[in-house]
C-alpha cells in the first residue's frame, strides 16, 4: 500500500492561515490503513486545527469528511455539492488523491496534509517499511524476492558494497538491514547462491519514472 | 462554562468521589466531572474535543493497572493521555494541561489532594534550554 | 595487449607496486595539489585521486588527474557511480583519456548521507560492476554503453575496489570474481588491519583463480592515534581495527609518538601482506596525511621506486 505521514500541524496552520472555511477530506483506502489520513486522523487533525486556528479567528470553520478512494474521480463526486461552502480543501490523501481533487475541482484550492512516503507494508504496530520503488520492470525473481533497488541504499544490482556490517546497512544501521545480506540469506536457504555469479547488466530505467511519467493503457478493459 | 474537566473511571474514581462527597466535600466550582464507563474506552479525540469546546485542563483518572476490568484499559488510557499531550503541544497547548492519575475506590483522601492541586495555577513552562 | 600505464607495466612484470592516495582540496586551490604531489613524488608508482571522497565536494578527480599528468605523476582516477549517470561517466572518461589519464578505479561511491551534501539526490544509474563492464566495452569494442562507436582509442587500465572486511563475507569474495568477469585488471582493497580476515579473503579469491588475472593491491592506512582507531571501529562500517593494534596505539601515547607508531604498524602490515601469494602491491591511504607516505615507504623497504625505461 501507499504509506504516508501527516505533516506537522504548524506547517498546516501556516498554509491554512488565510482561510476561514476549510474542508478536511480524508481517504479510506491506503492512508487509512497506515493511520495517516482515514476518518480517525481527519477527526484528530480537524480538532487540532480548530484549536490552533480558532485562537486568532474563532469564526474559522473546519469541517470533516472522508471519501472511499480519493484517487478515483467517481468517489469524489459526492463532495461537489458542498464545495461552494469552502475556501480551501485540506486533503488527507496521498499525493495521488490530492492531485485528483485538484484536477477534478478546478476552482478549488487543494492543500496536502500528508507527506506521501512510499509503497510499503507494516512492520508490526506503528512501523512501516518501503518495499517497492515502482521501477516498472520487476527484478525480484533474480534476487530471491528481495528488491535491491528499493532496499539497498545505493540500488546496487551487483552488490553488496563495503558498507555492509553484521547484516546492517551503514547508512542507518539501527533501522536498515543490508538488502544484500537478506538476498544472500535467501539464496543460501534456497540453494541458489550461484545466481550471484551472473553479472546483472546496466538496468533499463526507461520503464521507471526516469523515463518520464508513466501511463498504462489496456485495450482489453476499455 | 467550567474551565477544568475531570474524566473519571466509573469503577474507581467515581466511587472515590462519592465517598469523598459523603464527607461533605463539594467539587470546586471550576471543575466539571464526567464519568467514563471504563477509562480504556477513552479516545484521544475525546480529550481534544474537550479543548476544542473550551476546557483549559483535563485530568484523567483511571483504575490501577491490576484493577482494570478490561485488562489493559488503564494502560491504554495512559497512552492516549500521553498521545493527547503530544498532539496538543503541536498546537501550542501546554502538555501539562493534560494529566493522568491512577486511583482506587478507597483513595478518597488522595483524590481530595489531587483535585486541589488540579485547580492550582500551572507552574510556568520551563524555558527551553539554550544551546551553549 | 601492451600495457597502457606505468602501473600496469610494473604489475605485469611483477614488481611489488605502490600506489598512494591524494585527497584533492575542497576548491580550486592548485597549490594544495602541488604540495601533495611534492610529498608523493618518488614514493609510489601511481597516485589515486579520490572522487568526492566520503561524499564531500572537492575539485574534480578528472581535473586533478590532468594536473598530475602535467606534472609527471601517474594518476589513478577514481570514479564513483554516486554522482554521475552513464552519460556523464562516459563523457568524463573520454575527457580524462584525452588528457592523458590511463588508470581508472571504478567505485560505487560512499553514500551521500556521510558527506557535506546529505540532502543531495544520488544517481547510482550503474553500479561499480556495471561501470567496469562499460569501460571494458569502450576500450575493447570501441562502443559506448548505448552501442555507438567511440571516436578515438580508449587505452585504460581498469581497476576496482574490494572490501574483505565487509559482510556477507562470501559475497565479498564472489564480488571480486564478478568484477574480474566484468573486466577489472587490478583491485585495491579496503584498509587492512585484521590480517586474519584478509588472509582468509585472499585464500578464497586465490582459490577462485582471481590473482591470475587481476592484480591485488592491499590497502593500508596509517593510524594517527588510538582515538582514530576507536573512531573507525565505532563509526566506519566494514573496517575493523583489532584490539592489539588499538592497544599498541594507546601505549604509544599522543602526538608524534602515536603517529610514529601508526607508521610502524602500517610498515609491519605491509611486510605481512607482501608475503601473501597474489598480493602484487600495496595501496597507501594516508588520508589528509600525505606526509606519512615517505617515512612509511622507507620503513617498509619500498624505496626507491623502480624507473621504467623509455617506451617500456
Amino acid at each position: 500500500m501507499i504509506v504516508a505521514e501527516r505533516k506537522p500541524i504548524a506547517e498546516l496552520t501556516s498554509r491554512l492561515a488565510p482561510y476561514r472555511r476549510i474542508l478536511v477530506v480524508g481517504c479510506n483506502t491506503c492512508v487509512a490503513v497506515c493511520s495517516a489520513g482515514g476518518a480517525k486522523e481527519v477527526a484528530v487533525t480537524s480538532a487540532l486545527l480548530r484549536i490552533a486556528l480558532g485562537r486568532e479567528h474563532p469564526e474559522t470553520r473546519v469541517d470533516e469528511t472522508c471519501v472511499e478512494r480519493q484517487c478515483e474521480v467517481e468517489m469524489n463526486a459526492e463532495l461537489a455539492p458542498s464545495l461552494g461552502n469552502y475556501e480551501v480543501i485540506l486533503s488527507m490523501a496521498c499525493g495521488v488523491g490530492v492531485q485528483t481533487l485538484a484536477e477534478q475541482f478546478n476552482t478549488a484550492v487543494v492543500i496536502p496534509a500528508l507527506n506521501t512516503k512510499f509503497m510499503g507494508r507494516p512492520e508490526g504496530l506503528g512501523e512501516w517499511s518501503e518495499r517497492c520503488a515502482g521501477c516498472g520492470n520487476c527484478v525480484l525473481e533474480r534476487y530471491a524476492g528481495v528488491c535491491p533497488i528499493t532496499r539497498c541504499s545505493k540500488n546496487l544490482l551487483n552488490g553488496p558494497c563495503g558498507g555492509s556490517a553484521n547484516g546492517r546497512c551503514e547508512v542507518d544501521p539501527e533501522r536498515l538491514p543490508c538488502a544484500w545480506q537478506l538476498i544472500y540469506d535467501r539464496w543460501v536457504a534456497l540453494g541458489q547462491l550461484d545466481r550471484y555469479l551472473t553479472n546483472e547488466p546496466a538496468k533499463d530505467w526507461s520503464s521507471s519514472l526516469h523515463g518520464g511519467p508513466r501511463r498504462i493503457q489496456r485495450e482489453d478493459i476499455r | 462554562m467550567k474551565p477544568y474537566l475531570v474524566l473519571g473511571c466509573d469503577r474507581s474514581a467515581s466511587r472515590a468521589l462519592a465517598d469523598l462527597c459523603r464527607t461533605g466535600y463539594v467539587l470546586p466550582d471550576e471543575v466539571e466531572y464526567r464519568t467514563l464507563p471504563c477509562s480504556g474506552s477513552l479516545d484521544v479525540l475525546y480529550i481534544l474535543r474537550a479543548f476544542e469546546q473550551g476546557f483549559e485542563r483535563v485530568l484523567v483518572l483511571s483504575c490501577n493497572d491490576d484493577a482494570c476490568r478490561s485488562l489493559d484499559g488503564s494502560r491504554r488510557a495512559a497512552q492516549r493521555s500521553a498521545r493527547a499531550r503530544t498532539l496538543l503541544s503541536e498546537v501550542g497547548v501546554n502538555p501539562r494541561c493534560v494529566s493522568f492519575r491512577q486511583i482506587s475506590p478507597t483513595m478518597a483522601a488522595d483524590l481530595c489532594i489531587w483535585l486541589d492541586e488540579f485547580v492550582q495555577p500551572l507552574p510556568a513552562e520551563a524555558e527551553p534550554e539554550k544551546a551553549e | 595487449m601492451s600495457p597502457v600505464s606505468r602501473l600496469q607495466s610494473l604489475l605485469e612484470r611483477r614488481e611489488f607496486t605502490v600506489s598512494a592516495e591524494l585527497g584533492p582540496p575542497k576548491g580550486p586551490n592548485i597549490e594544495v595539489i602541488t604540495t601533495k604531489i611534492g610529498l608523493l613524488r618518488g614514493m609510489c608508482d601511481a597516485v589515486n585521486v579520490t572522487d568526492n571522497q566520503t561524499a564531500i565536494v572537492r575539485i574534480s578527480s578528472a581535473a586533478t588527474c590532468a594536473l598530475l599528468v602535467q606534472q609527471g605523476i601517474e594518476p589513478i582516477m577514481q570514479m564513483t557511480c554516486r554522482d554521475r549517470n552513464r552519460l556523464a561517466i562516459q563523457a568524463d572518461l573520454f575527457g580524462a583519456v584525452a588528457l592523458g589519464v590511463r588508470n581508472l578505479l571504478c567505485l560505487s561511491g560512499d553514500h551521500q548521507v556521510f558527506g557535506n551534501h546529505p540532502t543531495a539526490k544520488n544517481v547510482f544509474d550503474l553500479d561499480s560492476v556495471q561501470m567496469i563492464g562499460m569501460v571494458k566495452r569502450l576500450r575493447d569494442e570501441g562502443l559506448t554503453l548505448g552501442g555507438e562507436p567511440v571516436d578515438g582509442a580508449m587505452p585504460m587500465f581498469i581497476g576496482g575496489a574490494a572490501n574483505p572486511f565487509g559482510d556477507p563475507f562470501e559475497l565479498q569474495v564472489l564480488r571480486a570474481l564478478k568484477k574480474a568477469n566484468a573486466g577489472v585488471q587490478f583491485i585495491q582493497t579496503q584498509c587492512i588491519y585484521d590480517m586474519v580476515r584478509f588472509r582468509e579473503w585472499m585464500k578464497r579469491v586465490t582459490d577462485l583463480g582471481i590473482p591470475e588475472h587481476v592484480h591485488i593491491l592491499a590497502g593500508v592506512m596509517p593510524l594517527k592515534s588510538a582515538g582514530a582507531a576507536r573512531y573507525i571501529n565505532n563509526n566506519v562500517a566494514g573496517i575493523y581495527v583489532p584490539d592489539p593494534i588499538v592497544k599498541r596505539m594507546s601505549a604509544a601515547g599522543k602526538g608524534q609518538k602515536a603517529r610514529d607508531e601508526g607508521i610502524r604498524i602500517t610498515a609491519e602490515i605491509i611486510e605481512q601482506v607482501r608475503e601473501i601469494p597474489g598480493v602484487h602491491g600495496v595501496h597507501i591511504m594516508a588520508v589528509e596525511w600525505e606526509e606519512a607516505v615517505q617515512p612509511l615507504t622507507e620503513m617498509a623497504g619500498l624505496l626507491p621506486r623502480p624507473v621504467l625505461a623509455e617506451g617500456e
